[in-house]
Parts: structure tokens; sequence; C-alpha cells
């Protein structure tokens, strides 16, 4: 497990679960690439770090050839995410297209370019946080919704592809964090005793990930919500639209 | 219907495919605004009679939600009852796995262009409690030899579910998950179904499921040969 020849590349790492992804692997003995908008902000150990807005095409392609010459890895944490709340006619057109380019686009051409140019270790794991949000509808953060659903469905859809790399390709779930990005994006007054501490969400992950499993749903509680979202998508709509979108901010 | 009301419906993609088999459909009794890439002058033979036709393309969505309310402005609309967003485009994913442009072009078309152009619209479908029907696909689940297109429907759903919700009361937001159809979009695709092909639902029955699902307004809808063994292109509501 500790071994010091092992790499990982932790997208959206300088804050969040990505964060605190990239604290559990360097205790694992993991050497770290870290790509994001902003410096890491802490660490013990230093990372290599590699700076690209992702909502940019023309700065991920200008880091897509240093991403892959970073390699090889063990492990791939396609992190990176924004969100923006509102209604869905309010918002400013921009922050849909960079949803969109972040959150679904982004981790989709990094992956397909690691795995193509060999830059992922047979026998490693590549992990696609997505969202909670998957098993329900998300009132209040369409876009987010749509991009994270999408996310999903390409991983899944490339798993043959990874395996024929050796790669095993992790769908992460997780449910609201005790993060910054979950503080911007709840309802004003929401409790958030109820959210998950993200170095406990990645510690989860991350196993979920290196045992190879297809999907990651941190928390037992954030099974059941999975599995009640799946067998009734309505209600389960109707209750995110109660407790997140009619709460928003006009 | 017998009855109902005229609808000023509005199509993308209209001139071929899907979109042009529903559009041959709804053109006799209905208002029709179609929008594709083509200019108007190359697509003026295939379109029914008395269909409007606005250019926009996809590739670049945020021209392209402009270029549909102006077309529905020039068209003389103040509102609409339908909005088909039914335009989309697909590569096969060469070696297992799609190109950096196949990827964009993908998410461009088939979902962002889609998301500005709801939101584009929204204020003329509220004004006349209109139906904003996505049109996604089967793929939506995951497919290994479409990734992308895979990922891009299923974003599409996402999208619907959320909206479905948030304009609940105003627009009646679905979407609707076609099966492959005898279409030229194999082809554009790069992917040659072979004998596959003679299982493909002719591109009519789909049309004609797709127009019972917009008049039902129920959501998601899958049309696929369940449905159409089912009586689903001749029976069910009437658009």
């Amino acid at each position: 497990m500790t071994s010091a020849s092992k790499r990982a590349l932790v997208t959206g790492g300088s804050a969040g679960l990505g964060a605190a992804s990239v604290g559990w692997l360097q205790a694992n003995g993991y050497e770290i690439v870290v790509l994001d908008r902003d410096r890491p902000w802490t660490g013990k150990t230093p990372v290599q770090f590699i700076r690209c807005d992702l909502a940019s095409r023309t700065e991920l392609d200008d880091v897509l050839p240093d991403l892959i010459a970073a390699g090889p890895y063990d492990l791939v944490l396609l992190n990176a995410g924004i969100n923006a709340t509102g209604k869905f006619e309010a918002l400013d057109p921009r922050a849909h297209i960079d949803i969109l380019r972040v959150n679904t686009e982004a981790p989709m051409v990094i992956a397909a370019a690691l795995l193509e140019s060999n830059a992922c270790r047979s026998g490693g794991a590549m992990v696609f946080v997505s969202s909670l949000s998957h098993f329900t509808g998300y009132p209040g953060a369409a876009s987010y919704a749509a991009s994270k659903d999408a996310l999903a469905i390409y991983a899944r859809s490339m798993r043959k592809y990874a395996a024929s790399r050796g790669v095993t390709l992790t769908v992460a779930f997780p449910g609201p964090l005790k993060t910054d990005h979950a503080e911007r994006h709840s309802p004003e007054g929401a409790d958030d005793s109820k959210r998950m501490d993200p170095d406990h969400a990645a510690r989860l992950i991350l196993a979920d990930a290196l045992a190879g499993k297809k999907s990651s749903i941190p928390g037992a509680g954030n099974r059941v919500f999975a599995v009640i979202g799946r067998v009734f998508p309505k209600p389960v709509t109707a209750v995110m639209r109660r407790l997140i979108y009619t709460r928003l901010k006009p | 219907m017998i009855g109902a009301k005229p609808r000023r419906i509005l199509i993308t993609g209209g001139n071929s495919g899907l979109g042009l088999a529903l559009a041959q459909k709804l053109a006799r009794r209905h208002s029709l605004l179609l929008s594709g890439r083509k200019s108007q002058t190359e697509v003026a033979e295939i379109l029914p009679p008395g269909a409007g036709y606005v250019v926009a393309d996809h590739g670049d969505p945020e021209m392209s939600a402009r270029a549909l309310v102006r077309g529905v402005r020039d068209f003389g609309w103040d509102g609409l009852d339908n909005a088909v967003l039914n335009a989309g485009t697909g590569f096969v994913a060469v070696g297992g796995v799609d190109s950096t442009d196949a990827i964009r072009q993908t998410l461009d078309v088939n979902l962002l262009a889609v998301m500005l152009q709801a939101q584009a619209l929204y204020p003329l479908l509220r004004k006349s409690s209109g139906t904003l029907s996505l049109i996604g696909s089967v793929a939506h689940k995951g497919s290994a030899s479409i990734p992308a297109y895979a990922a891009s429907k299923a974003g599409l759903h996402g999208l619907a579910r959320a909206l479905r919700s948030e304009w609940s009361g105003d627009i009646s937001v679905q979407v609707l998950h076609p099966g492959p159809a005898k279409t030229d979009m194999h082809d554009k695709a790069g992917y040659d179904p072979g004998r596959m092909r003679a299982l493909f639902l002719a591109p009519d029955d789909v049309a004609a499921m797709m127009a019972s699902a917009i008049a039902a307004r129920r959501s998601p809808v899958t049309l696929s040969w369940v449905k159409y063994l089912n009586g689903g292109a001749y029976t069910g509501r009437r658009l």
C-alpha cells in the first residue's frame, strides 16, 4: 500500500473533497499531481501542481500534454466541479456553459486522453465524481444535475474500453459535504450537521475505487436515499423541490 | 382531437430524420416552425407546405438559442404552445474512445444548445402554458459504442427531471427517449448497423409515438419496440 512509486492525479485538488482526497492519498504513500484553478492552500508534503481553469477549452488543450507526461497514474480522481443554484431561467447563461464545461466536458476529455495515451497504469483506477442528485431530480440546479448525470453515464459507457487497458472505472455519488461548495449552494439556514465530513467521504470513495467497485455512494443514509430516489423518482423530486428550490433566494 | 385548436409548434432539426417525420405528421393540423443547419433554399423542397423555417446551427449553442427566438418573433408568434428540441448529432467512437473534438461537438449540439434554447424560449412557452419536449435516446443509460452521445442524452434526462419540477404549473417539461429509427443518423455518425437495421422502427411510426407522448405531457417516455408493439403508433392521444 505504501510504496513510494504510486502516483495519483486529482483534479480540483485544492479544496473540498479533492483536498481531502489528496490528504488521504499522501498518507497512503502516493505522489500527487493536482490540477486546479487555484493553488493548493495547505499540505505538508508538496504536490506537483498544474494550473488550469477547466471552463476554458484552450487552457485544457494547453495542459493536456503535461497532464499525460506527469503520469503514468495508478489513480485518477476526476473531482473538479462547480455549481450554480437558482431558477434555471434566471441564471446567467454563462453559468450553464461553465458548469457543463467543468463538470462534464473536461473530465470526459481528460479521461479519454489519459486512457488513449496509456497514461493510466494497468491495474489502476479512475474515479468520476458525479453526485447523489443522479438518483433524483434536482430542481434549483438543473444544469448541475444534467452535468453530473452525463458524467455518470459517460463513465458507465467507457467501462469496457478502460477495462481493455486494465483500468477500473468507479463513479462516486457523494451527497452533501461539509465544504465551501455545499455551503454556497444550499438554502440559507440549512442544517449542515447532516452533511458528511469530506475526509470521511474521500476515504470511503477511494477505498471503493481501489477495490475496483463500479460505484461508490459514501454513507449509509445516502445509499438509502439513492434507493428511494430510484424507486420513487417523482415523490423524491417533489421533496427536493420543497427542501431546496422553494427556499432559494429569489 | 376534433375541435382542438391548432398549435404553434417549434421543432428543431425539423429538416431531416425524426424531426421531419414529426413535422409531416403535424403539418396538416398545426402551425409549424422548423429549424436546421441548412439554408432555406437547400431545404425548401423537403419541408411540409406552410411550415416556416429558421437557420439555427447547434454547433454554436448561444447563437442557436438567439436564432430560434428571433425566428419565432419573425414568424409573427408571440408565444409557443410546443417546443420540440429534437436536433442532435452523434459520432461513433472509433476504437472505443471519442476524440476531444467529438466530445465537445456532441455535448455542444445535444446538450448545451438545448439548455440555452430552453432558457431562451422560456418566456414564449410560459406565455401560452406550453410544453417543452426534449428528445433524448434509449442510449441515455449508457452505450460503449457511443459514449459521448450517451452522456449527452443522459444530461438531457437530468435536465428534464429538474426543469419539470422547477417549471411545474407554468410549462410542462418532458423527455422522450426514442429507440433507433430508419433515419440517416447512423450513416452520419459513421455507424453501419448492417442487418440490425431491419429491426429499426420506421421514422413515421416513431414520430406518431412522439406526437402522442407530446400530447400526453408525461415524462420520461421511452419510444421503442415495447411501446410500438403495444400499439403506441396507432393509439393514445392525438396532438
